[in-house]
């Protein structure tokens, strides 16, 4: 127990302290996250009458970023599986990083929610014994388990595996690999209950299709890695930690091929719906050409499409994907093209036209931008402290056996001071 | 102010108030504008007898749907489903005004000398214009019917069906459905027309007689569409925010959609 | 009034909210036992001072601010025994009596042996005019307002169809010729891509038919399957009811529904006190809360006293028509047994209780 307190200790000590940089950063996450609280309280107390949804459009940027979020927490898999299957050192030496991105990201995906419910304050109703929790046919109670179970895998698992690495002892291969295996299939898990939550659902015909776990999981696989090459290239920068050139390299080829496959799956769709062009595919044409005046949904669509095209044939030329400052734009390109076509083009126009044919838009205030971008903030700030704190036991600065007040400075012990497994 | 001047400005207050509560009650039509007129009263603790629309005027809601109904009485029974004294109908013959007048003055049985005593077709002059305009062109039947096919002939407050048996204003589907065979078979099972009261098939219902819906001298007005004269419709819902107006939806007759 | 809710009444309106925090202690008429009483304060007092998020909720400056505790944390209304149910109806009529400043009945009365209800609507006789949809807002307590209207029936105003002898020389050449024709895309009756917000002088318009669609009461109800929390299922008389209080506003169910029949309450509802009506069900027309989802119930407060729901009886043209679909003899039976009649979106198997029938 005594071990397990100074552990809390000296993480919490370890990651309040930073640079001027650290903490203009943490301020600046801290101004979104104060926009973030006077907005859950305008929620709270006067329901959501201050968004952009209307009963038309009933879901919107709170419900888009849940279902990307779940995408990039799954992502979390592209460092695990590598690392953990196919023994890849560069990748194995951070895979505690990913599972860090993974707390977060589910993090978000819950605070997502509970600013897209009508009811947070009865979120009790869904717990299994002192409320209902309608599985198996209920896919949003899946979605909820699933969720649920990953972030406590990642947590347990991560903080076990930095847990050891703080007091130097080696892991428990019996507890930590069945873990290990098991989060990489349920990985895979929740961003396909989250296809399901929206695609079996006939009421909606744009995602009616078997197509979006597919797609779900393939645009994860590419948006994840990338956000996660942009934090490894600036962790390189900013820390002490040397992130193996092997591992961003893997990374960017499995955005090469999630991203090309997703992208052939998106001409796939364009051509499945507009050859016959019927009322089902009402509305892909409102979202790629405009329908009824309504054309504001056109430039993101044709936006991200070019942002994912570019991205692709920059990490298709091997000399560009090579190149680090390409790498990063690509990247960039790549998640923002996803999130868009995630948000905007998946989600929005599954609303429009509505089941019975009325067309209308969906425009949502600054006080869902605000909550948004609150929301991400928190998320960024719970993924920078966990990071900081991974990499400062990966780096051996929080060690057990330096656990005074004073913080010492540590040669650098270098990327391979990976825990011994007996 | 003095003490004394307090009450009488307080009783003129309360008066002053009183009096927007004496305000003309409400009326709205059942269902055809000028026809079927109800005034809205309480009949209960916080139970109107109708509530009216603020834009049209037309009845929304009955708080007692047997308000004012009498039972149906006898009517040839071949696989009715009513019961009697559980099918009851609004009279109407009290509202007909004049209708008591009709058999005592003018029509009082006995005709003037030189009048005709058929029933074939003429031109009425300087009677009852404002019901029927010509009375040699009918706007029902197209040229098969006139006044005196429906209208008893010497009992002037009862209609008349094709074997001259008298049929009161409160019945008119004896008469109605003389010609209108499917529709008055439609209208006893229920399927055309209007009851409101018990959804039961044993249950009590006020069933809406033809006359209430239809009125029988203009049928084919110009622009009825399919014998139903048109009314102005209630408000269109609230548009969705963000919609300033509903134009996207409106497109001229006939041209393209999409 | 009792001192206790003199005092309530006051600080609510000065904006305090003391009160929220404390069951009132008097005792309704009805109330036999003090037993209950002490629970309920016991209860109350217990849980008084936890949950943040329910204290924000309740600091809004409306009447339902003066929820009771026991309110909250009451279950499902289907698992609830007899008498919890009847605990629970009590509560909402104290509520809403002392909200509204009437008597406030709510009823809950159980299905109905041998009873299933059906609908069917002749969309030949229906002329456009909307009163089913504002009759419905009379009966069943909706929100109004700006921003806040909610309609259970929306009515559909679609084009009769017309071809013309100059569009035939106006397809769209594919390449090889014209292989879309000039008439394609022109829309002709029964179709679901209808205009939603016409406000024409009079109705029915020459070129036009209209159709109402509101909750079509599925068998198979697409909405009920997705519902995290059960709250929404179906009865066992036919219609799919959602118990308000336990609904956590997801919106599945919104996004489920075929026929967009479903609505959410964004905010606060805006009912005003003369405009509501105080004969209520617990699942059918009793003023809901924000953030939860409400529908057409089939007048479900009506209905099971025997009564025709009102869009029923305000329809001018007796285009609406209401049944027991298990007796022959009803109306509806009658209409399945002798006219044609279709379902919308069939195909989607939902199996609804509406029909439509044209004669």
């Amino acid at each position: 127990m005594d071990k397990l307190k100074r552990f809390a200790v000296d993480y919490v000590t370890y990651v309040v302290k930073g640079s001027p940089a650290f903490y203009a950063w943490i301020a600046f996450l801290c101004l979104f996250i104060l926009c973030l609280l006077y907005g859950t309280y305008l929620h709270a107390a006067d329901g959501l009458r201050y968004t952009g949804l209307t009963d038309q459009v009933h879901d919107g940027l709170y419900l888009a970023n849940f279902v990307f979020l779940v995408g990039i927490a799954a992502g979390a898999v592209t460092i695990v599986f590598p690392a953990y299957v196919y023994h890849h050192k560069g990748l194995h030496a951070v895979a505690v990083l990913g599972e860090m991105l993974a707390i977060s990201a589910v993090l978000m995906c819950i605070l997502f929610i509970i600013s897209h419910m009508g009811r947070p304050d009865r979120l009790w109703h869904m717990l299994p014994i002192i409320g209902i929790y309608n599985l198996p046919n209920s896919m949003l109670a899946w979605d909820t388990l699933v969720l649920i179970g990953y972030m406590l895998l990642n947590f347990i698992g991560g903080f076990y595996f930095l847990y050891r690495k703080y007091t130097g002892q080696p892991l428990n291969k019996k507890f930590y690999m069945p873990l290990i295996y098991i989060s990489i299939v349920w990985a895979l898990s929740i961003h396909t209950v989250t296809a399901f939550l929206l695609n079996t659902m006939p009421s909606r015909p744009m995602w009616h299709h078997s197509m979006m776990p597919i797609r779900f999981i393939l645009t994860a696989f590419a948006a994840g890695p990338s956000l996660i090459i942009l934090i490894f290239l600036i962790v390189r920068k900013r820390t002490r930690l040397w992130i193996e050139n092997s591992a961003i390299d893997l990374l960017a080829t499995i955005i090469t091929y999630c991203l090309g496959l997703a992208l052939f799956l998106s001409l796939s769709e364009i051509v499945t719906e507009l050859y016959a062009n019927t009322e089902h595919a009402l509305g892909l044409q409102y979202l790629m050409f405009g329908m009824h005046g309504f054309t504001d949904l056109v430039p993101w669509f044709w936006g991200s499409l070019a942002a994912s095209i570019a991205a692709f044939v920059i990490l298709l030329i091997p000399a560009w994907r090579s190149n680090y400052r390409l790498l990063a734009l690509a990247c960039g390109l790549a998640f923002s093209g996803i999130w868009v076509e995630k948000g905007m083009g998946l989600l929005i126009p599954g609303f429009i036209p509505t089941p019975i044919g009325e067309f209308t838009q969906y425009l949502p205030t600054t006080l869902e931008i605000f909550v948004t971008l609150g929301n991400w903030a928190v998320g960024f700030l719970i993924l920078t402290v966990l990071l900081k704190g991974a990499i400062g036991i990966l780096l051996g600065d929080i060690a057990y056996a330096k656990s005074t007040q004073a913080k010492t400075t540590s040669d650098a012990a270098g990327v391979s001071a990976t825990p011994e497994l007996t | 102010m003095k003490k004394s001047a307090i009450l009488p400005a307080v009783l003129l207050l309360w008066f002053v108030s009183l009096s927007s509560a004496w305000a003309e009650p409400a009326k709205c039509f059942e269902s055809r504008k000028g026809a079927s007129e109800v005034t809205q009263r309480m009949i209960g603790e916080n139970l109107p007898n109708v509530k009216c629309s603020p834009k049209t005027g037309a009845v929304l809601w009955w708080g007692d749907p047997f308000d004012g109904t009498m039972p149906m009485g006898d009517m040839p029974i071949q696989d009715a489903d009513y019961t009697r004294g559980k099918a009851l109908v609004k009279p109407r013959s009290d509202k007909i005004g004049l209708l008591p007048l009709c058999g005592n003055t003018c029509h009082t049985g006995t005709l003037p000398k030189g009048f005709p005593t058929n029933k074939d077709t003429r031109e009425l002059v300087m009677m009852h214009q404002a019901i029927v305009l010509d009375s040699t062109k009918l706007p029902h039947g197209r040229g098969n019917i006139w006044c005196l096919d429906c209208h008893h002939s010497t009992q002037r407050n009862k209609l008349v069906d094709h074997r001259d048996k008298p049929i009161s204003f409160d019945q008119p589907q004896q008469l109605c459905g003389k010609c209108h065979g499917e529709v008055y078979r439609d209208w006893r099972e229920g399927i055309h027309g209007k009851r409101i009261g018990e959804w039961a098939s044993t249950g009590t219902k006020r069933w809406f007689v033809c006359t209430e819906c239809h009125n029988p001298h203009n049928v084919q007005h110009g622009d009825r569409n399919r014998g139903f004269a048109q009314h102005q419709p209630e408000k269109a819902p609230s548009l969705p925010k963000g919609m300033k107006t509903a134009d996207h939806e409106r497109h001229p007759h006939g041209t393209s959609d999409h | 009034m009792t001192n206790k809710e003199k005092i309530c009444n006051s600080q609510h309106s000065a904006g305090g909210c003391a009160c929220s925090g404390q069951a009132p202690v008097e005792t309704p008429v009805d109330e036999p036992s003090s037993r209950r009483n002490f629970l309920k304060n016991a209860g109350s007092l217990s849980v008084s001072s936890l949950l943040g998020t329910a204290a924000l909720m309740t600091m809004s400056d409306d009447a339902n601010a003066n929820m009771e505790w026991a309110e909250w944390f009451q279950g499902n209304y289907r698992l609830m025994s007899e008498e919890e149910k009847a605990m629970a109806r009590a509560r909402l009529e104290r509520r809403y009596s002392r909200e509204y400043g009437k008597t406030v009945t709510v009823d809950g009365t159980p299905p109905q042996e041998g009873v299933l209800m059906g609908y069917a609507l002749n969309i030949k006789k229906c002329i456009g005019c909307r009163r089913c949809a504002k009759a419905c807002v009379e009966e069943n307590n909706q929100s109004r307002g700006k921003d806040q209207d909610i309609e259970w029936i929306r009515v559909l105003k679609m084009e009769k169809g017309e071809f013309s002898q100059e569009k035939m020389n106006q397809g769209y050449p594919e390449g090889l010729g014209i292989q879309v024709g000039g008439n394609a895309y022109s829309p002709a009756g029964v179709v679901l891509e209808g205009e939603h917000y016409y406000q024409p002088e009079a109705v029915p318009e020459k070129d036009s038919a209209y159709m109402p669609i509101a909750c079509m009461q599925c068998e198979k109800p697409p909405c009920v399957k997705v519902c995290p929390v059960r709250t929404t299922y179906r009865e066992a008389d036919g219609p799919v009811v959602i118990d308000y209080n336990w609904c956590i506003g997801c919106r599945m169910c919104m996004s489920a529904c075929p026929y967009w029949a479903r609505r959410f309450n964004w905010s606060d509802p805006n009912l005003p006190k003369e405009a509501m009506n105080p004969v209520t069900h617990y699942l059918g027309n009793r003023p809901r809360m924000k953030g939860v989802v409400e529908k057409c119930t089939f007048c479900i407060q009506r209905t099971r006293k025997g009564r025709y729901p009102a869009c029923v009886e305000v329809c001018p043209t007796g285009a609406r028509k209401f049944g027991n679909l298990l007796d022959p003899n009803s109306e509806v039976s009658r209409i399945i047994a002798r006219k044609n009649v279709f379902r919308l979106k069939a195909e989607l198997n939902t199996f609804p209780k509406f029909f439509y029938f044209m004669d």
